[in-house]
Parts: structure tokens; C-alpha cells; sequence
């Protein structure tokens, strides 16, 4: 496993992603209650917790699809406020429902996507070529994107993430809803991604064999807040087993709910 | 820019690719033939008519531009109405819908991108009907001598209505995520703003003691598609008239552009 070496090799790597004092509100809920952490390039971070715990909207304000009610994110030393293309351009999103035009076939989809990110021309067919091919989608290119199997439709997905080679890859639940064999191709094809590019991975999961599988550091959410932010090595050396910390968090949350259910 | 004709390019291939912008074309293409074999029997009827009853001077005032090319324009322009919101429906709504608004608004691209890529490849649409219908008065040239400038000018009337009413269409697609809503905002919009602002006018002075010649009045019967396409029908080109069709396009793409970005302020 090469996976064991990276962490020391990527304490000295550049900041990928700084969020500091996040916070997001929908009218009375309050989604993300503060919340900083940080990502050096080359890391693969999982970020875990139970439904509802503010995966999906914190990736959303990275992505720049949501803009946050107080605090800063940055995305390869670009704000994603104050400076959002730049921070876009540095940006894979592959968001929960693959974002797919059923009526394209891959190859024309994914050149869609090159065109919207700035893919140089003179590139461009090369990079999407590359994409449909790391993601095994060469056989299918031609297909109606619609006539693909839900497997399938995630790679296309995936393909359109890394297709201009983002410094950061922001991946929310890239496995729900595959069978098991579906969910090992998706596995090792981010597994690969991060490790033959220098890519900067963050991949949200409610599944803990998922982060043990992929990940190289583990970033908990609670209810909005950060529980627990550690290197997966550092936490399974110290003999508590993620399941473990996992369902004490989702406990805390169920009693907290029950509190403000009877207050 | 380049942004903006990338998301162009990519709807109108989309559009071509789902039997919704066939249905429209045929349609358009079976009312258009319709109603100009139509107008050209009335035409004919008249002229044997006049010549019956030995009205000279009547029949020497016929021509093709003012007795069939302009009353078969001035019908079309109202079928666009009909017909339009079909295609113009999932513009916006359909993005929101597929879930890919997500990634249009993660990309390296500007709201006016999406607002004027979906304005864009509406206008594409638009051309196509114009130019369809345009075929009609041109068979006309074979065999008679209309006034050339005179049918361009309500061709390029008929093209303007459209190009306005997609603007329309663009801003009710992008105020909901369900296709049917869509399609019927947009009728009724056009429907207010094609046909019944003169009418709502008259009928909300009548009991007033408003004279009918107010400003107020002025301004919405100003504010009716009707009240600028005659003129033009009858091949006079009035910047004021132009000027209409700039204001109204532009006022419904900025309304757009406002509701999607407002959209993820929510």
C-alpha cells in the first residue's frame, strides 16, 4: 500500500482547501455551525457522518453552488466567494445525482463539460478521450446516456469531475445506489485517480469501509460541527474502531433531537 | 461568450434530439401552409369579385402585399404564441429538473452565460419557424411581383415577436423546475402581453372616469405586442417599434437571470 507513505509526504504540500468559521442557515435550521478544517494537496479526505449532518451542503459551498450564511472557504488559494471562477476552475464536482443530459451520448457530454471549464481547444479532445477512458466508459461512448446502467451513469458522472484535471476533487456519495460490484470499480478508479495524479480528494460517505477503503484521513460531522478530523493510520493504530466513534456520534445526535423534540 | 454559445450549441442539438421541436415544426409547417392557401383563395375570390361586378378602381388597389402577404404574417405571429412555450418550457426548468443546474452554477461560467445560451438557441428555434413561413410569400415572387422590401419587413416582424416572446419564454422556465407549469406561465404571460393588454385597458376605463387617452393607458396599450406589429406589417420601420422589442427582450432576460441567481440565496 502506498497509501501509508503519503500522509508525512503531504504534511509539507500546499493547502488545497482552507475552510475557516463555516457556518449555513436555511431560515431557523442551522446546517453548518462553525465549522473549519484544512487539506493538503495530494490528501484523500472522507468525510463521514450520519444523514442530515451538513456533508452535502458544506460541498456545495466549496463548490460555489451555495454561498455560506458566515465564514471563508478557499479553493487552491482562491475564495470562493470573492473570487468564484478561479475557485470553479480549480474544482471537480461530481454532485450526489450525477448532473447528466440523458439525451448525450458520454463523449459529447463530457466535451460539454471541457468546453464550460476551459479546456484548451487544442486539448480538448485529448482530455475527454482520457476521461472516457479512465473511467471505462471507451466501449459506451457513443450510447445514449440514458440506455446506461446506474453504474455506468456514475462513471460518466466521474468522468465529467476530472475531465480538466481539477486540483481538487469534490466527490459527494460517488458509491449510493451502486450494487457491490459497481461499488469496488468506483472504489478503485478514486483510488487511482489520487494516486496517479497529485489530485486532492474529498469524498463524502456514510458507509465507514468506504473511508477505510479509499481514504487517507477522516473529517466527522455532527449535526453541522466537526466531531473528529484524524489521519485514518492514527486512528486505527489507537484500537478504536471507526464504527465505533461513528455511532457515538450519530447517538449524541439522536438524544439531541430528542431533547429539542421535547423542549 | 464562448460560454454562452457552448450552452447554446449544446440546447439546440437537445432540443432536435426530443420529438417536441418536430411536433412544433410540423405543426407550424401545416398552419403555415394552411392558412396562406387560405388567404390566397380569399385573395383570389375578391379579385373575381371586383372584377364582376366591374369595381376597376377597387381592383386596381389589390396587390399581394397588403391583401394576402400581410393578413397571413399578421396570423402567424399569433401562432407563435400557441406553439412557442412548447419548446421554450424546458429551457431552465428542465436543468433544474435533470438536477444539472448543479453543474452549470459549479462551472467557471457567468449567470448571462445560461441566460443567453437558453435565449440563444430559443432565437436558432425561432429562425427556423420564421424561415419556414417566409417560404410561403417567396412562392409568390415566382409568379407575381410583390414588394420585396415590404415582405421583409413584416418577415422581420414576425422574427422579432418570436425572438421577444422566447425571452418570455426563457424568464417562466426558469421560475420552476416543473416543465407543464412552465409552459403554462408562459401562455398566459403571452397571452397578457400579445392579446389582452388593449382590452384590459378598455374594460378597467370604462368605468372609470379615466379618459381612455391617459398616459397610463398609453403606456400598456404600448406595452401590447399588437400595437407594433401593424406597422411594420405594413412595411413601415419604426425605431420606436424596434425599440419595443429590445426593451421587452431585455427586461424578461434580466428577470431571468435575477431568479436563478436568486435561487441559491434560499
Amino acid at each position: 500500500m502506498t497509501d501509508e507513505q503519503r500522509p508525512t509526504g503531504a504534511s509539507s504540500a500546499p493547502l488545497a482547501i482552507e475552510v475557516e468559521g463555516l457556518h449555513k442557515r436555511y431560515g431557523d435550521h442551522e446546517a453548518v455551525r462553525g465549522l473549519s478544517f484544512s487539506v493538503r494537496a495530494g490528501e484523500v479526505v472522507g468525510f463521514l457522518g450520519p444523514n442530515g449532518a451538513g456533508k452535502t451542503t458544506v460541498m456545495r459551498i466549496l463548490t460555489g453552488f451555495l454561498p455560506a450564511t458566515e465564514g471563508t472557504a478557499r479553493i487552491a488559494g482562491h475564495d470562493v466567494f470573492s473570487d468564484p471562477i478561479a475557485a470553479r476552475r480549480a474544482i471537480g464536482y461530481l454532485p450526489e445525482t450525477p448532473p447528466l443530459y440523458p439525451e448525450m451520448t458520454p463523449a459529447s457530454y463530457v466535451d460539454f463539460v471541457a468546453r464550460l471549464k476551459d479546456v484548451p481547444r487544442a486539448k480538448r479532445k485529448a482530455a475527454v478521450d482520457r476521461a472516457l477512458e479512465r473511467c471505462g466508459l471507451t466501449a459506451v461512448r457513443s450510447r445514449e446516456i440514458r440506455q446506461l446502467s446506474k453504474g455506468y451513469r456514475q462513471r460518466v458522472g466521474l468522468a465529467q469531475a476530472i475531465v480538466h484535471e481539477p486540483q481538487v476533487l469534490v466527490l459527494d456519495e460517488p458509491t449510493v445506489g451502486l450494487d457491490p460490484i459497481q461499488i469496488r470499480e468506483i472504489r478503485t478508479l478514486i483510488r487511482d485517480l489520487a494516486a496517479s495524479g497529485h489530485q486532492t480528494v474529498i469524498l463524502s460517505t456514510h458507509i465507514l469501509a468506504e473511508v477505510e477503503a479509499i481514504c487517507q484521513r477522516v473529517i466527522l460531522l455532527g449535526r453541522g460541527r466537526k466531531v473528529l478530523d484524524q489521519p485514518l493510520a492514527e486512528l486505527m493504530a489507537g484500537g478504536v474502531a471507526l464504527e465505533e466513534v461513528f455511532t457515538r456520534v450519530m447517538t449524541r445526535d439522536a438524544s439531541d433531537a430528542l431533547e429539542r423534540g421535547v423542549a | 461568450m464562448r460560454h454562452t454559445l457552448t450552452i447554446a450549441s449544446r440546447e439546440i442539438r437537445s432540443l432536435f434530439l426530443s420529438p417536441v421541436a418536430y411536433v412544433v415544426l410540423t405543426l407550424w409547417s401545416v398552419i403555415a401552409g394552411t392558412f396562406f392557401l387560405a388567404s390566397l383563395y380569399g385573395f383570389h375570390e375578391q379579385q373575381f369579385r371586383l372584377q364582376e361586378l366591374q369595381m376597376l378602381d377597387r381592383l386596381e388597389a389589390m396587390n399581394l402585399n397588403d391583401q394576402l402577404i400581410e393578413p397571413f404574417i399578421g396570423s402567424m405571429w399569433v401562432i407563435v404564441l400557441f406553439l412557442l412555450p412548447a419548446v421554450t418550457m424546458g429551457l431552465v426548468a428542465s436543468e433544474k429538473a435533470n438536477g444539472t443546474d448543479e453543474l452549470l452554477l459549479t462551472s467557471p461560467i457567468s449567470i448571462w452565460d445560461i441566460v443567453l445560451g437558453k435565449f440563444l438557441a430559443g432565437v436558432e428555434f425561432v429562425t427556423i419557424l420564421t424561415a419556414i413561413a417566409g417560404f410561403f410569400p417567396a412562392l409568390l415572387f415566382l409568379y407575381g411581383d410583390p414588394e420585396l422590401g415590404k415582405t421583409l419587413a413584416g418577415m422581420l416582424c414576425l422574427w422579432l415577436v418570436s425572438v421577444t416572446y422566447v425571452a418570455v419564454g426563457v424568464f417562466a422556465s426558469s421560475v420552476t423546475r416543473n416543465q407543464l407549469v412552465a409552459f403554462i406561465l408562459t401562455f398566459v404571460l403571452l397571452l397578457i402581453l400579445g392579446m389582452m393588454l388593449p382590452f384590459i385597458v378598455d374594460i378597467s376605463m370604462s368605468g372609470s372616469g379615466i379618459p381612455s387617452e391617459s398616459p397610463v393607458a398609453e403606456v400598456i396599450r404600448w406595452m401590447a405586442t399588437g400595437s407594433h406589429v401593424e406597422r411594420m406589417l405594413q412595411g413601415l420601420i419604426d425605431t420606436s417599434d424596434l425599440a419595443y422589442y429590445a426593451v421587452a427582450s431585455a427586461i424578461f432576460l434580466l428577470l431571468a437571470k435575477t431568479v436563478i441567481e436568486s435561487a441559491r440565496w434560499r
